[in-house]
C-alpha cells in the first residue's frame, strides 16, 4: 500500500478526530483527497477506508454516489459549468462554446496537458449570475470570452 | 494556506431588514459586527427561558419551514421532544434546487445569525450536538461557518456551559459532494452517517428515528435564521410581520429573464407580480412573461401572476424560488431541462423513479426533435403520473409535476411539436 503524503495524512486525521464518530469524516476526507490529486486514486481510497475503519467496498460505494468525487482521469483544475434550468435559459451554451474555443474540450474531457477537466453540472446556486461556472472552489459569472480567458489564466 | 474561495456578488434587497439586515451587503460580517447590532442578545434571552417556553413561542409564531415543505416548525420540535434524549439538531444547507440561492447568502455573509439560531434551537429541543450539512458547491460558506463557529466558541456562545447556563453545545460542519438528493432530510441523515445519500422509507420520521437512530430535528438555514427574530421580538410582534396566516419574513431568490435578479426579503402577502415587476425590475427587454417556474416544482402561467407568495393551497409555496421565462423562451425545451435535472438527481433506489425520470427525459428529447409518436406521448403521460405514487421520497413524488402542469397550461406549445410530426415534417 502506498502511504499518503504526510501533509495530506495530517489533514485527513484532523477530520477523523473532529467528528463525534469517525465514519462521519468520510466526505471531508474524500474532498481532501480529490483536491490533492485532482481525482481519487486507488491507494488513497484504501488509505481512507483504513483510517475510518470501514470496508473498502463501503468507501467505494460512497465515492461512486457523489458527483464531486472523480475516479477517472485526473486534472489539476476542474471547471464545473452549470447546465441547469436557469443557466440554460441564460445561454450556458455560449459559455461552453467559449471554453471549447479556448481549451479545445467539451464536458467530460480533460485538456491534453492535464490542466483542466470540464464538467457539466446541475445548479450551483448562483443563478442570479447565470450563466455561471466554478473553477475548483471559486464561482464566477460568465461575461465574455475575454474575461473567461483572464479568469482561467489564474489557474496554472 | 489555501486562499478564500471566490464567491459571486449576488444582489440582495429587503423591505423588512430582518434576515438580510446585514447580508444585503456582500461581505462576511464578523462576530464583533454582529454583536454591535444586537446579535446574540436573543441567545441570552433564550437561555433565561425554559426550553418548553421557546418551543411554545416558535409554535405560536406560526413559523413554517423554509426548506420547501412549509411544515410548522413548532410542531416539528414538539414531536422531537416527546422522544427521549440524546437528540440532534441538523441544519439543512444543501440548497440545490435549480434557481435556489437564498440560504447561500445568509451563510456566506451573516453566519452568526444562523449560528445563534442553531444554539437557541438546540437548547429548545435539548440537543448537545448539532450539524450543518452544506452542499459541496458552497466552499465559501463552509469556511465562513467554520471560522464563525471558532469566533462564537471564543466568546463563550458555544462549547461547555454556554454563558454560564449549564447548557453545552458543539456545532459540526460537513460538506456535501454534489448530490441534490442529500437535501431530502432522511438522505441527508444517511449522508451524515457516512453513507450513500439514500432516502429512508418513512415513517419513522427523523423526529422519532433520525441521526444514529436518535430523535432529530432537521431545519432549513432560513428557518433557523428566523429563531433569533422570534425570541428577540417575541412571538406576538413577530406575527405582525406580513399576513396574519403566514407571518415572518421570506427570502425569494429571483432569476431568469428579469432585469434585477437576486434575493429579495419580503412579507408573504406580496404577489408574484410584485416580486417580478416591483422588485426585480420587470423582464429583460420588457418581454411578455411566458411562465414562472418555482424551482423545479411548479409551473405558473402569466394569468397566475397574482398568486400570493405564501404557503396557502393556492400560494406560491416551496422554497420561494422564482425563475422567469418570457415569450422568447420555449416551454417544452425548459421542461426538458427540468426532466434532465430529475433524471440526473434521482438516487436510483426506487426502480420507477430511476427508470421513469430517465425515460421522461428521453421522451421529451424525442418531442423536441419532432420524433415523438403517439405511443411516446402516451408513454410520457404514463411515466410522469406513475413515478409519484411508487417512490420512497419527495423527488420521485414531484419529478413529473412541473412538466404535467406545463402540458396542461400551455397546450399550444406542445401541439406545435406534435402537429409537425403528424404532418410528416421534420
Ligand atoms: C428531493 C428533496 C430535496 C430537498 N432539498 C432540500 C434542501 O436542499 N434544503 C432544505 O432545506 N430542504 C430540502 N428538502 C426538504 C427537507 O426534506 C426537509 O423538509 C427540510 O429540510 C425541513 O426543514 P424546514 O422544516 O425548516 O423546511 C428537500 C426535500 C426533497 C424531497
Ligand atoms: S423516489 Fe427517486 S430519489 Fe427518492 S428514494 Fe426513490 S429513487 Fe431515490
Ligand atoms: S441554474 Fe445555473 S447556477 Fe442555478
Amino acid at each position: 500500500m502506498t502511504a499518503l503524503p504526510q501533509e495530506l495524512y495530517k489533514r485527513l486525521k484532523e477530520h477523523v478526530d473532529y467528528f463525534p464518530r469517525k465514519e462521519q469524516a468520510i466526505l471531508m476526507c474524500l474532498h481532501e483527497v480529490q483536491d490533492y490529486y485532482g481525482h481519487i486514486p486507488n491507494f488513497a481510497l484504501v488509505a481512507v477506508a483504513d483510517m475510518l475503519g470501514l470496508p473498502l467496498s463501503h468507501v467505494e460505494s460512497v465515492v461512486s454516489f457523489y458527483d464531486m468525487f472523480d475516479r477517472g482521469t485526473p486534472a489539476r483544475h476542474r471547471i464545473r459549468v452549470c447546465v441547469s434550468v436557469v443557466c440554460n435559459l441564460m445561454k450556458s451554451h455560449e459559455l461552453l462554446k467559449a471554453i471549447r474555443e479556448l481549451l479545445g474540450v467539451s464536458p467530460g474531457e480533460v485538456t491534453p496537458d492535464g490542466r483542466f477537466k470540464v464538467i457539466g453540472v446541475q445548479c450551483i446556486g448562483a443563478c442570479s449570475e447565470a450563466p455561471c461556472f466554478m473553477v475548483d472552489q471559486d464561482t464566477y459569472k460568465f461575461e465574455s470570452k475575454e474575461r473567461l480567458y483572464e479568469v482561467l489564466s489564474r489557474y496554472t | 494556506m489555501r486562499s478564500y474561495p471566490v464567491t459571486p456578488n449576488i444582489y440582495a434587497e429587503t423591505t423588512l431588514n430582518l434576515l438580510l439586515k446585514r447580508a444585503k451587503k456582500p461581505k462576511v460580517h464578523t462576530i464583533e459586527e454582529y454583536i454591535s447590532e444586537g446579535g446574540y442578545q436573543s441567545l441570552e434571552k433564550a437561555l433565561s427561558m425554559k426550553p418548553e417556553e421557546i418551543i411554545d413561542w416558535v409554535d405560536k409564531s406560526q413559523l413554517r419551514g423554509r426548506g420547501g415543505a412549509g411544515f410548522p416548525t413548532g410542531r416539528k420540535w414538539k414531536f422531537a421532544v416527546q422522544n427521549p434524549a440524546p437528540r440532534y439538531l441538523i441544519c439543512n444547507a444543501d440548497e440545490s434546487e435549480p434557481g435556489t440561492f437564498k440560504d447561500r447568502i445568509l451563510m456566506e455573509r451573516d453566519p452568526h445569525l444562523l449560528i445563534e439560531g442553531m444554539i437557541i434551537s438546540a437548547y429548545a429541543i435539548g440537543a448537545h450536538q448539532a450539524f450543518i450539512y452544506i452542499r459541496g458547491e458552497y466552499p465559501a460558506g463552509y469556511y465562513t461557518l467554520k471560522n464563525a463557529i471558532e469566533e462564537a466558541k471564543a466568546k463563550g456562545f458555544l462549547g461547555k456551559n454556554i454563558l454560564n447556563s449549564g447548557f453545552d453545545l458543539d456545532i459540526y460542519v460537513v460538506r456535501g459532494a454534489g448530490a441534490y438528493i442529500c437535501g431530502e432530510e432522511s438522505a441527508l441523515i444517511e449522508s451524515l452517517e457516512g453513507k450513500r445519500g439514500f432516502p429512508r422509507i418513512k415513517p419513522p420520521f427523523p423526529v422519532h428515528y433520525g441521526l444514529f437512530g436518535r430523535p432529530t430535528v432537521v431545519n432549513n438555514v432560513e428557518t433557523l435564521c428566523n429563531i433569533p427574530l422570534i425570541v428577540g421580538m417575541g412571538w406576538e410582534e413577530y406575527k405582525y410581520i406580513g399576513p396574519s396566516d403566514y407571518p415572518g419574513p421570506k427570502l425569494f431568490p429571483v432569476s431568469g429573464k428579469v432585469k434585477k435578479p437576486g434575493v429579495y426579503e419580503l412579507p408573504m402577502n406580496t404577489t408574484l407580480r410584485e416580486v417580478i415587476f416591483k422588485y426585480a425590475g420587470g423582464t429583460i427587454g420588457n418581454k411578455k412573461i411566458k411562465a414562472v417556474f418555482s424551482g423545479a416544482l411548479d409551473c405558473f402561467s402569466a394569468e397566475e401572476l397574482d398568486t400570493p407568495m405564501d404557503y396557502s393551497p393556492f400560494g406560491f409555496g416551496g422554497t420561494g424560488t422564482v425563475i422567469v421565462l418570457t415569450e422568447e423562451d420555449d416551454i417544452v425545451q425548459a421542461c426538458m431541462w427540468v426532466a434532465e435535472f430529475y433524471a440526473h438527481e434521482s438516487c436510483g433506489q426506487c426502480t420507477p423513479c430511476r427508470v421513469g425520470t430517465y425515460e421522461q427525459a428521453n421522451l421529451l428529447e424525442k418531442v423536441l426533435h419532432y420524433e415523438a409518436e403517439e405511443k411516446d406521448w402516451e408513454g410520457l403521460d404514463f411515466v410522469n403520473s406513475h413515478i409519484q405514487p411508487t417512490s420512497i421520497c419527495g423527488l420521485g413524488a414531484v419529478a413529473g409535476r412541473l412538466i404535467r402542469q406545463a402540458m396542461k397550461k400551455f397546450p399550444e406549445d406542445w401541439e406545435r411539436y406534435r402537429s409537425k410530426v403528424k404532418a410528416g415534417v421534420s
